[in-house]
């Protein structure tokens, strides 16, 4: 039997098994020493926003191929844990006066439990129907945004003067983009690091590819499906929720806006475009998509319409995205 | 009497319902594909018919009606050919299928939103007044949208039993590949599928614009009703689907009666989410998940 797993991890490129962590990560920490750097060279306020926004959609992103990409899961709901994210951490800095980086750290929870509460039914449901499950509860949360004005949600204006991050005494307000891409920056590498690096190279990661290649075999060599698909859920959920109360801090306002089709369009095609399951494909996407999307703004008319075809053409003609020009391995 | 009322209006709007998901249930059944731009496609039907009645050359109703089902057809074979087939035994089928018919629902939404506005739309029904009998009022219309409906799907089931290509549709959809074999061409049974079920959900589109309001992101709240009442009737039966309409429509006129119109959306997930926790075969389901 163990002559068999051991021939099976064989066949799995040494991403999945372990090998090679240290000089994988090196390689990974280099590129993000070289980011920062580069924030110090750039002296455009507006190009550093615009990373801003990378790193926080690295966040997301990454989170979502961890379900979608690597535990096969077909979640649409990653903005609903976003969202929950975005809220919870402003509501609670606005009104209990938590502290910005706490309330981060407390959304962090939130999302985990949004993510266990979305998580109880999917399981019960198989493919398609998990699609459509979680993005029906996609569809429904910006209705009970507006009903939760009683509750302070601030309905259809969303919540304004969203406390700024507060470092060591010090306040990093919007303007200061040079410390906040620093910030987005830290936040982003470390959880890209978690998630590609510490959850999807370790057991856990393991057990969501052989549950998504091969699930009767998984479950024949002992894989606790349930568990399994529950903690992906769970962990995608809580690194969401910290990129929203990220960008919540960040931006200082939000609005049911997050939910709308651009956002949606936009992680749908950074997804797409980077490809699922393959790191660096889906962070790679998350940089070509922000970019890209802001060369089109002048034509904002057409842009969503273009992202829409962007989805489609990928999917057609890239179907393993970007990272799939690079991989020999079919 | 009001409770009565309240029934045939859900039973009316029912009728149309079926329509939506009979067309959804029936690429499903051939195909597995779940179209997500099925709502889309409802929203399409109701602004092509609001343009050539209202916004461009004013024509009656039911010429509308003629031209624009076949352009329906040809959307639908189009959409199954040119993004649907290339995916056809990939890799990732299951979610790339998922990705491109999500993206189509959004170039559907967005192309409507540039060519007709944001806002939303209105066609006057066809013939006006209403009929009252010991009390109870309904309209001319509603009966009559209720008649064409069930028309439609009457057909469509006679064109599925009786018919020798109706019996290709389900042969492909009890086991493809044994289809195939027996020498049915299974691609143009997916196309037609796909013209029909688009022809459907296009056609609801136009019959519930006087009823409810067209606009380009309207698309999604048919569609995911559609989505309830297929699953309660059971993936692939026509039957099942027809039976499970009327029993959600009701209720859901119920719920817009006693709690409020803006609970009816929150009251389908509730439904959709009790039906998949209980019964996920279906009331009459041979599904095989």
């Amino acid at each position: 039997m163990s002559a068999k797993i051991n021939a099976t991890l064989a066949k799995i490129p040494s991403v999945f098994t372990g090998t090679g962590l240290k000089r994988d990560s090196m390689v990974y920490w280099a590129v993000v020493a070289g980011l920062a750097l580069l924030g110090g060279l750039i002296g455009d306020s507006y190009v550093h926003h615009i990373l801003i926004l990378v790193f926080i959609w690295c966040i997301v992103i990454a989170s979502w191929d961890l379900i979608l990409g690597y535990a096969g899961i077909f979640n649409y709901a990653q903005l609903v844990f976003f969202t929950f994210g975005a809220y919870g951490s402003a509501m609670l800095s606005i009104y209990a006066g938590l502290t910005p980086l706490l309330a981060i750290a407390a959304a962090a929870g939130i999302g985990a439990v949004i993510g266990l509460i979305v998580a109880v039914p999917s399981l019960r449901l198989k493919g398609e129907y998990v699609a459509l499950f979680t993005f029906a509860v996609h569809l429904a949360l910006p209705p009970l945004i507006q009903q939760g004005k009683a509750i302070g949600m601030g309905g259809n204006t969303g919540l304004l003067g969203i406390p700024w991050l507060n470092l060591f005494g010090y306040q990093v307000s919007s303007i200061d983009k040079l410390t906040w891409y620093w910030v987005a920056l830290a936040f982003g590498a470390v959880c890209v690091y978690l998630i590609y690096f510490i959850v999807l190279r370790g057991r856990m990661g393991l057990a969501f590819i052989a549950m998504r290649d091969a699930d009767t075999f998984a479950q024949a060599i002992g894989v606790n499906e349930y568990k399994y698909k529950m903690l992906a859920f769970v962990v995608s959920a809580m690194f969401t929720a910290v990129a929203g109360g990220l960008y919540a801090h960040y931006t200082s306002v939000v609005t049911p806006k997050v939910l709308g089709t651009e956002f949606f369009l936009m992680a749908m095609v950074m997804l797409a475009i980077g490809g699922m399951g393959r790191f660096p494909g889906a962070v790679l996407g998350v940089f070509i998509v922000v970019i890209g999307n802001e060369l089109l703004r002048s034509f904002d008319d057409y842009r969503l319409l273009l992202l829409g075809i962007a989805v489609v053409l990928t999917v057609i003609f890239l179907p393993n995205g970007v990272a799939g020009l690079f991989a020999k391995r079919k | 009497m009001q409770i009565l009322e309240i029934l045939i209006s859900g039973i009316t709007q029912g009728a149309v319902y079926c329509v939506v998901a009979v067309g959804l249930s029936l690429v499903y059944g051939a195909s597995r594909i779940l179209n997500f731009a099925h709502g889309s496609l409802y929203s399409l039907g109701g602004f092509l018919a609001w343009y050539l009645v209202v916004g461009g050359p004013g024509l009656p109703l039911w010429l509308a009606f003629l031209l624009i089902l076949p352009v329906l057809a040809l959307t639908g074979v189009v959409i199954e050919r040119a993004i649907i087939r290339p995916l056809r035994g990939s890799d990732n089928w299951k979610i790339n299928t998922i990705m491109v018919t999500l993206g189509l629902a959004f170039i559907i939404e967005n192309g409507l939103q540039l060519v007709f506005g944001p806002g939303t739309r209105t066609i006057p029904p066809f013939v006006e007044g209403s009929l009252s009998i010991g009390g109870i009022t309904i309209t001319w219309y509603k009966l009559s949208i209720f008649v064409i409906s069930l028309a439609l799907v009457g057909t469509l089931e006679l064109f599925l039993s009786s018919t020798r290509y109706g019996q290709a549709v389900r042969a492909v959809s009890q086991d493809m590949q044994g289809a195939n074999q027996v020498g049915i061409n299974v691609n143009q049974v997916f196309s037609t599928t796909f013209a029909l079920s688009v022809v459907l959900t296009g056609v609801a589109g136009i019959l519930l614009a006087p009823v409810f309001l067209v606009s380009p992101l309207g698309g999604w709240a048919p569609f995911l009703k559609a989505f309830v009442i297929v699953v309660l009737g059971g993936l692939g039966s026509t039957k099942g689907a027809f039976v499970a309409a009327f029993i959600l429509a009701v209720l859901e006129a119920f719920v817009i009666f006693y709690i409020g119109p803006s609970w009816a959306m929150p009251a389908w997930l509730l439904m959709l989410i009790i039906v998949l926790m209980v019964r996920p075969k279906g009331l009459f389901g041979v599904w095989e998940n």
